[in-house]
C-alpha cells in the first residue's frame, strides 16, 4: 500500500514539473501584459514669469534641449549670455513700421505678419495698418479678386515688414547652435511652450542636459534667457506630468538655472 | 482524491495561460503605402506620363507648367490649374501624336495622358490638381510623382497666440469661409489656419443616443490645395510658387493613402460634451517638435486624456466618462465602447491605460 502511494507521488511530482517546464514559454506571454520599464526620458518643462502684473505663463517660446551639463556646455553658453536682440517694437520702429502695425503684432505676441488672418477692419477704417492697406491695393490690382486679395496680402509686404523680425532671431538661434550637434554628438531637440507655458521633451535618452531659450524670450516689460540644467533619468509620461520641471525668473533652489533677465531697452 | 483536484488545477492554469497567451495583442504591422510603377511597355508607354524619365527631368518645371495657367474657371485663387500646353508636349513627342502607327486602334495614346479620350476633335480633359471646382472628370487612379516636403515646426514658429475670439471656419472644398458672429468659440493657436473641422469625414455608425452633432465630424482636415501655400508663398515668401521643387520632391510613382488609422475612433474634437476646448499642442505633445511631416501621425498619450477623464478630476469635469469606467466595462462586457470602436476595443486594453489613471 505504501509502495503504490510513494509511486503515486513520484508520478505526482514528476507530472508537476513538467507541466511547470512547459508552462515556461508562455510566462512570458503574461509579462508582456505589464507595463514595461521606461527606457527613456521625458520633461515636463513649465515657463513662468513674475512681473509687476502678477506670475504669468510664458506661452508660444521656443525651448531647446541641448546634451551635456551647463559645465560642458559652457562655450555656448557664454556666447547665449553675450547675445541680445532689438525687441519686436524697436526692430519695426528701425524699419519705419507704423504705430498700427506695432500695435496689431504686439495685440498677439505675433513675431511676424504670418500669424493672424487679415481681417477686413485692418484694412479700412479707425484699426486700418497703413501697411497691410497698401499690400491690399497692390494684390487687388494683381490678382482682381477681393477676398484673394485679402487672403494672399502678406505676398504684398515688404520682406523686413512681412517676417524681418522673425528671421534675425531665427538667423541668431541658428549662429548660436550651428556646431553645437558636432560638439555633443547628440541632436538638439526643440519644443514650443503651449498657452500655459508648457511643453514636453519626450523621448530622451537618460544623460544630463542644458534646456535654454537660447535667445531671449519678451514679456511685459522684459526679456529673459533660462539656461538650466536637469539630470534625465528613464521615467514614463504620467510621472513627469506629475513632476513638471518648473522654469521661473524667481530663485528657485529646486531647479539648476542661470537666468538672465534685462529690461527692454527704449527704442531710439 | 486531493491530488486528482490538485493536477486539475495545474491543467485549469495551463489552458489559461495559453488562453492568455493567444489574446495577447500582437503587434500591428504598418502596411506600407501602395506603390504602384507607372506601366512600362511599347503599347502603354506613352499613355502614362512619368516625370522620372531622363528626359523629363532634365527639363526645368516651367518648360511645360506654367504658373498660373488660366485658373478663373476652375479655382477661385491663381494656380496650376490645368495640364500644360500641346506644345510642350509636341515639340519632343510629334511621333506618337501624328504617325499612322500612333492612329491605329484608339488613337494616339499619349493624348489620353491629360485627354479623357485620345480623339483628334476631344477637349475634354481630366481635372489637374485640387479642388477640382468644376466637376471636370478625374483620372481612375490618383497616382503621384511628387512627396510634399512641409517643415512644419517652421510653420508653427510663425503662427500665434491667439488671445480673443476668433470666428469659426469650415472648409467648403477648398475656400475658408467665415461663419456668422454668433457662430464664434474660443480658439487657441491657430493650428486651425490648416487643420478645421473636415466636414467630408463623419462617424456615420454612432447610435441616436449618441448623435451629438460634433461626434458627427470628428476630423480636422489638412491642407489640400496651393491656396493653403500661396497665401504666404505665391511671392516673395520662399519659396515662391514657381519654384516647384521648393515643396515638392520626385518619388516613384504611388497612390496616397487617403483614410486615416485612428485608434480612438469615436473621439471628437468637437466633442467632449463642449469641453475639449483645449489647445491643440495640450494633447498633441509632440507636434512642436516635428520638422517634417514625413512620418508624422497624430499620436496622443492616454495620459493627456487622463488629465480630465479620470476618477480622481470627477469633481472638476462631473460629465466626463473615466478610464476606470471603461476599465470596469471592459472586465464586464469585454469591450472599451466610449472611445473605441470594436476593432480596438474588444482587445485587452493595454498596460498605459491602467498607468494613466494609478
Amino acid at each position: 500500500m505504501r509502495m503504490v502511494y510513494r509511486f503515486r507521488q513520484d508520478v505526482f511530482v514528476r507530472t508537476f514539473f513538467i507541466f511547470s517546464f512547459s508552462l515556461f514559454p508562455f510566462a512570458f506571454s503574461l509579462i508582456g501584459h505589464t507595463q514595461t520599464p521606461p527606457t527613456f526620458g521625458v520633461v515636463r518643462l513649465k515657463v513662468r514669469y513674475k512681473s509687476s502684473e502678477g506670475t504669468k505663463d510664458l506661452p508660444r517660446k521656443r525651448f531647446f534641449l541641448i546634451k551635456g551639463s551647463i559645465d560642458q556646455n559652457r562655450a555656448l553658453i557664454e556666447k547665449i549670455k553675450q547675445t541680445s536682440l532689438a525687441s519686436l517694437e524697436c526692430y519695426y520702429r528701425s524699419q519705419g513700421a507704423s504705430e498700427a502695425l506695432i500695435k496689431w503684432l504686439k495685440d498677439n505676441d505675433c513675431e511676424s505678419v504670418y500669424c493672424r488672418e487679415m481681417e477686413d477692419k485692418y484694412l479700412s477704417g479707425a484699426e486700418a495698418v497703413p501697411e497691410f492697406q497698401k499690400a491690399f491695393e497692390q494684390a487687388l490690382n494683381e490678382l482682381k479678386n477681393r477676398e484673394v486679395a485679402r487672403r494672399w496680402l502678406t505676398n504684398y509686404l515688404a520682406p523686413e515688414i512681412r517676417s524681418g523680425f522673425y528671421d534675425e532671431k531665427q538667423k541668431t538661434i541658428q549662429a548660436l547652435l550651428s556646431g553645437t550637434e558636432a560638439t555633443t554628438k547628440a541632436k538638439v531637440m526643440s519644443i514650443m511652450t503651449d498657452r500655459k507655458g508648457t511643453g514636453y521633451l519626450t523621448n530622451i535618452e537618460p544623460g544630463t542636459y542644458t534646456i535654454s531659450n537660447v535667445v531671449a524670450s519678451e514679456t511685459d516689460k522684459t526679456s529673459i534667457v533660462w539656461i538650466c540644467e536637469r539630470e534625465v533619468k528613464a521615467t514614463d509620461l504620467g510621472t513627469a506630468m506629475k513632476r513638471p520641471m518648473m522654469l521661473s525668473n524667481e530663485a528657485d533652489p529646486k531647479v539648476k538655472c542661470e537666468v538672465i533677465e534685462r529690461p527692454l531697452a527704449a527704442c531710439n | 482524491m486531493t491530488k486528482r483536484a490538485f493536477i486539475f488545477i495545474l491543467v485549469c492554469v495551463g489552458v489559461a495561460a495559453l488562453a492568455s497567451a493567444q489574446t495577447r495583442r500582437r503587434p500591428r504591422t504598418s502596411r506600407p503605402a501602395t506603390q504602384t510603377q507607372a506601366p512600362r511597355g511599347s503599347a502603354a508607354k506613352y499613355s502614362a506620363f512619368l516625370h522620372s524619365s531622363d528626359k523629363h527631368k532634365s527639363l526645368a518645371c516651367n518648360e511645360c507648367h506654367k504658373v498660373p495657367t488660366k485658373w478663373a474657371a476652375k479655382r477661385d485663387f491663381p494656380d496650376v490649374a490645368d495640364f500644360p500646353d500641346h506644345d510642350a508636349c509636341v515639340r519632343c513627342h510629334r511621333q506618337q501624336f501624328f504617325t499612322r502607327q500612333s492612329m491605329i486602334g484608339t488613337g494616339p495614346a499619349i493624348c489620353t495622358v491629360c485627354h479623357v479620350r485620345a480623339a483628334p476633335r476631344e477637349d475634354m480633359r481630366f481635372a489637374f490638381g485640387k479642388p477640382n471646382n468644376s466637376a471636370q472628370q478625374a483620372k481612375a487612379k490618383d497616382e503621384r510623382q511628387f512627396t510634399i516636403e512641409f517643415p512644419h515646426d517652421q510653420h508653427q514658429n510663425v503662427i500665434a497666440r491667439w488671445r480673443g475670439v476668433q470666428s469659426v471656419r469650415l472648409e467648403s472644398h477648398h475656400g475658408l469661409k467665415s461663419l456668422k458672429a454668433d457662430d464664434k468659440k474660443s480658439d487657441y493657436n491657430n493650428c486651425s489656419i490648416c487643420h478645421q473641422t473636415d466636414m467630408s469625414l463623419a462617424i456615420v455608425a454612432l447610435a441616436a443616443p449618441n448623435t451629438d452633432p460634433a461626434m458627427l465630424h470628428p476630423y480636422k482636415s489638412m491642407p489640400r490645395s496651393h491656396d493653403s501655400c500661396f497665401n504666404c508663398h505665391w511671392k516673395s515668401q520662399k519659396p515662391v510658387a514657381g519654384d516647384c521643387a521648393g515643396c515638392h520632391a520626385p518619388a516613384a510613382t504611388f497612390i496616397p493613402e487617403l483614410g486615416r488609422k485612428r485608434i480612438s475612433a469615436k473621439f471628437a474634437h468637437e466633442g467632449g460634451k463642449g469641453e475639449h476646448i483645449a489647445e491643440c499642442t495640450t494633447c498633441h505633445i509632440n507636434i512642436t517638435r516635428a520638422s517634417t511631416t514625413r512620418g508624422l501621425t497624430p499620436d496622443v498619450p492616454i495620459n493627456t486624456c487622463a488629465a480630465c477623464h479620470r476618477d480622481s478630476k470627477k469633481t472638476t469635469y462631473p460629465k466626463a466618462v473615466t478610464i476606470e469606467t471603461e476599465l470596469d466595462q471592459f472586465k464586464k462586457t469585454g469591450e472599451c465602447t466610449y472611445c473605441h470602436a470594436a476593432d480596438v476595443g474588444k482587445k485587452r486594453p493595454p498596460p498605459s491605460h491602467d498607468a494613466a489613471v494609478q
